[in-house]
């Protein structure tokens, strides 16, 4: 083997492991969707009075419920082991409970009356604007760390805003340009370089 | 002044190996097969050359029935890449 055939292997397996370094963004993508409707049908129901003021959030909460209940069982059953693991992965798996736990925190304080849902939704963005900061920085996403900075202004507004609905309307576009957006962007990027990676084999 | 490449590493497998583990935390044996395009006794040959260099760490284990092989890039391994680099570079600035 030459020199330069070895460089040549050195690159090709450091490009091939790059995809273990980078996020489909389907995360971002089914929650960022999921949680833009709610808000948006919050925002219509709120205006046109059709269900009570939390309808969509609550029905939001039972399907997240039923939705994580389903993947606990289906990980229990499904022991799949990871063929590659990766420094940011780790990372990330090891602050994900942190983020959940945050989360809980303001909902729990919100259906329980100490923090008013306008004030207790630009909580919620300020916590997801930071999440969104974190994977970009990590994964060294700009689009992301972008998005993060949106939805901290997002948050900001919210707090001065006194109608619940406005609270709506600002939360789904916070959601659209820091899950929705960045995630669509990720998955291009992470599908353009399985392929190219994919090609380099063949 | 040349110095020799590492032995070790300057056969195409192994660098390949290294070059894959020093990019990620741990690797599975049939993610390191497919990325390297090699067949598994080759390939199993290879990894047991690395880990009697101590360059790599390997670690067997089940799951759900399925046995599993691990590998892991050691400290003394990251350093033997890195001259292995260097001294590569060396040769390739004189070409």
């Amino acid at each position: 083997m030459s020199e330069q055939e070895s460089l040549e292997v050195i690159q090709q397996m450091i490009y091939a492991a790059k995809i273990e370094q980078k996020d489909d963004g389907k995360g971002w993508i089914i929650w960022g969707w999921v949680i833009f409707f709610a808000s948006v049908f919050s925002f219509i129901n709120l205006k046109t009075g059709w269900f009570e003021e939390f309808f969509f959030w609550n029905l939001f909460g039972i399907a997240t419920i039923l939705l994580l209940f389903f993947k606990t069982i289906q990980s229990f059953y499904r022991k799949k082991a990871k063929v590659v693991r990766t420094y940011t992965s780790d990372l990330l798996s090891k602050l994900e409970p942190g983020f959940f736990i945050s989360l809980a925190v303001i909902i729990v304080s919100m259906n329980t009356g100490g923090v008013h849902p306008t004030k207790g939704f630009a909580l919620l963005l300020g916590l997801y604007g930071f999440w969104i900061l974190i994977y970009g920085v990590v994964l060294n996403f700009k689009p992301s760390v972008i998005g993060a900075y949106v939805v901290f202004a997002f948050a900001l507004a919210s707090l001065f805003v006194a109608q619940f609905e406005w609270t709506m309307l600002l939360h789904a576009v916070a959601v659209l340009c820091g899950y929705i957006i960045p995630g669509h962007l990720a998955n291009l990027e992470f599908n353009k370089l399985n392929q190219e990676v994919n090609t380099q084999r063949v | 002044m040349f110095k020799d490449l590492d032995p070790i590493l300057h056969s195409q497998l192994r660098l390949a190996v290294m070059s894959l583990l020093i990019s990620v935390r741990e690797a599975e044996f049939t993610y390191l097969r497919e990325k390297t395009n090699s067949s598994a006794g080759n390939l199993s040959v290879q990894i047991q050359k690395l880990k009697e260099a101590g360059y790599i760490e390997v670690e067997k284990k089940f799951n759900n029935n399925y046995p599993q092989t691990i590998c892991k890039i050691t400290a003394v391994g990251i350093k033997a890449f890195e001259l292995y680099v260097q001294n590569l570079q060396t040769y390739l600035n004189k070409e």
